[in-house]
């Protein structure tokens, strides 16, 4: 989907945009050509003007943040934001919960639903497409709708103000999405390798050890780190379970903003700060989801 | 496919106690207890933290559930209606919904219009430029809603956000210390850019990669032929499109009609009136008033909303294929 494939070949690459411009001059003058450049390059600059416009804050000294007439470049870059980000009260705190909590929810999730999408993936059986239904039907719930009876709930078996009612939450909450891309994985895989391995005399769990969790190890990836990033990027539930002292860094910016009012450098140095594991995560796999899996595995 | 599942289903479940057959045919026959032995984790999990609330939500809406009841224990009492008669006859409550509703058309329709007309030019631009496009969309597709709402608060405050000094440079305007939340309008446009800027890369990079599948004669043969663009667009692209269009469009309608983190971050954690939609009117007043059962209610009646889009979402992945 992306061509950021390092080390395409450059000769393909030259034969495919021959084509392309093939296509793209039947019926189409130079200028159209020139417009459509300059919109696709314009548009790209506004979307990543608020992304740019964070990080040219988060590098300024407070004084040129609160400038009345701001500068596109700190005339005085500083890491100041981010040291006064970090030692803010329960930011590190905040960041290890966030951790401890985003990674059991991951693993567990990543367990459970790869059990489940075996089962829906590789077996034929009564109900199959009802689990189906549920596993896609529940996706579609808007969490905050449940989030009355779910306080209640974990308030009487005392798991508010928790990790670990969190963590649980957070493991429901990227289930449904485990089990349905990790079945896609699993299908992807050709059936004829379960079946040779069952010839040759394999046990039924040894192909599983063997074929298809090898085979789904780039599955397994790109699902936990969608995981990752969606149980990092939580902030409602956490924050309506937990105390500041048990939340996570999104909650953190959250409360940074109610509390402390405008301390806009910090703040966007810790929005920085938080938002880099994701962005890096959510640009590997990215790849990772576009490189055929096991495309050429039957003919060896 | 249906009839050859139910078929092996029915050979298969009659013969129980038989284990020989699985050597030979492995996964056909295969009517064990297995598969619901794996998938049952998975479905405990399920009932306990998303079927025992949504069954509890619905209960909470028929009872009373205060702060009393909450810190002594003691069962709420069972009120039948009242929730839903108090809040149907809340007009507060009916300017909630128009508003969401009326939100989610307009951003829906940015988002979908902007998204599939920039997966267009996607393919009509040098391959220097998509590649930029692509990385553009990519980083903000990657932020984290929070993150995005935060940066879209700091560009917009009042004294010292950079979009009130651009406008300010124009000629004729004086948009310092100019408040962008005062009239509700212009509020919800700054909402609204933030969502569908948020929202079109997922829209664009899939109809994108969904338009790499029409076939380059039929556009070819259509311009050959003396087609328009337009008509091109019109007859043979977007018929090709529609299922992952319908697609994205459900999706974009169940996202943005349960706006919630938006118009909360925005509006500093305490959304006035005018700024409200069902999520945060709910959540306001179970956790800010301790209504739990009005706010259940409302609850309820947001989900009864959207099962309409829902099961025309899941109707369409089994159409398509996507559920084999």
């Amino acid at each position: 989907m992306v061509a950021t494939t390092p080390g395409a070949p450059a000769v393909r690459t030259r034969s495919r945009r021959r084509v392309d411009e093939g296509v793209i001059t039947v019926g189409r003058s130079r200028a159209a050509t020139i417009a459509a450049n300059t919109t696709g390059i314009v548009f790209s600059i506004l979307m990543l003007f608020p992304i740019y416009w964070v990080l040219n804050t988060a590098f300024k000294p407070a004084d040129e943040v609160l400038a009345l007439t701001p500068t596109f470049w700190p005339k005085h870059p500083t890491f100041d934001n981010f040291l006064s980000a970090v030692k803010a009260p329960l930011f590190l705190q905040d960041m290890l919960n966030g951790l401890i909590i985003t990674l059991l929810a991951v693993a567990g999730s990543l367990v459970v639903g790869f059990l489940a999408a075996l089962a829906i993936a590789r077996f034929k059986f009564y109900g199959r497409r009802g689990i189906i239904l549920v596993i896609l039907a529940v996706q579609l719930v808007p969490f905050i709708a449940l989030l009355i009876p779910l306080f209640l709930m974990l308030q009487s078996v005392s798991l508010t103000n928790s990790l670990i009612g969190v963590s649980i939450t957070y493991l429901v909450l990227i289930l449904p999405y485990t089990v349905w891309t990790l079945r896609g994985f699993i299908s992807g895989i050709p059936r004829e390798l379960d079946e040779a391995a069952l010839i040759d005399g394999c046990s039924r769990g040894q192909v599983f050890w063997r074929i298809i969790l090898p085979l789904t190890g780039p599955g397994l990836v790109a699902t936990s780190v969608f995981g990752f990033i969606q149980a990092w990027n939580e902030f409602i539930i956490i924050n309506t379970l937990n105390s500041p002292e048990k939340q996570n860094l999104m909650a953190w910016l959250l409360q940074n903003q109610t509390t402390r009012g405008t301390a806009w450098g910090p703040l966007m140095a810790g929005a920085i700060i938080t938002s880099i594991p994701v962005v890096i995560f959510f640009l590997i796999i990215q790849r990772n989801i576009a490189t055929g899996l096991t495309a050429g595995a039957v003919k060896g | 496919m249906p009839v050859v599942e139910s078929t092996t289903r029915r050979t298969g479940g009659s013969t129980p106690h038989r284990a020989p057959g699985r050597a030979t045919r492995p996964r056909r026959r295969q009517t064990s207890g297995l598969p619901w032995l794996l998938s049952l984790p998975a479905l405990l999990l399920l009932a306990g933290i998303l079927g025992y609330p949504l069954v509890r939500m619905v209960e909470l809406s028929f009872q009373n559930m205060r702060l009393r009841e909450l810190i002594s224990g003691r069962p709420a009492p069972w009120v039948g209606l009242d929730n839903y008669t108090k809040v149907l006859s809340d007009t507060d409550f009916w300017a909630v919904v128009w508003r969401t509703v009326a939100f989610t058309v307009v951003a829906v329709i940015f988002t979908v219009v902007v998204g599939l007309g920039i997966a267009l030019l996607m393919r009509r631009v040098a391959r220097g430029v998509r590649l930029f496009m692509i990385v553009a969309m990519m980083f903000v597709w990657a932020m984290p809603q929070l993150v995005a709402a935060q940066a879209f608060r700091w560009i917009t405050d009042s004294d010292f956000g950079v979009v009130n000094y651009v406008i300010d440079k124009l000629p004729g305007v004086d948009y310092q210390n100019h408040s962008w939340f005062v009239n509700p309008w212009q509020g919800w446009s700054v909402i609204t850019t933030l969502v569908v800027w948020a929202g079109i890369p997922f829209i664009a990079i899939t109809l994108n990669a969904g338009l790499t599948q029409v076939p380059k004669e039929l556009v070819e043969a259509a311009t050959v032929d003396g087609a328009s663009p337009w008509q091109t667009l019109r007859s043979i692209t977007l018929p090709i499109l529609k299922p992952l269009l319908i697609i994205v469009t459900t999706l974009s309608v169940i996202w943005d009609f349960g706006l919630f983190t938006q118009n909360w971050v925005l509006r500093d954690g305490h959304p006035e009136p005018q700024y409200q939609t069902l999520a945060t009117y709910s959540y306001t007043q179970a956790f800010g008033q301790s209504r739990y059962s009005l706010g259940s209610a409302i609850s309820v009646i947001t989900v009864l909303l959207m099962l309409g889009v829902m099961a025309f979402y899941i109707r369409q992945m089994f159409k398509i294929g996507e559920v084999d």
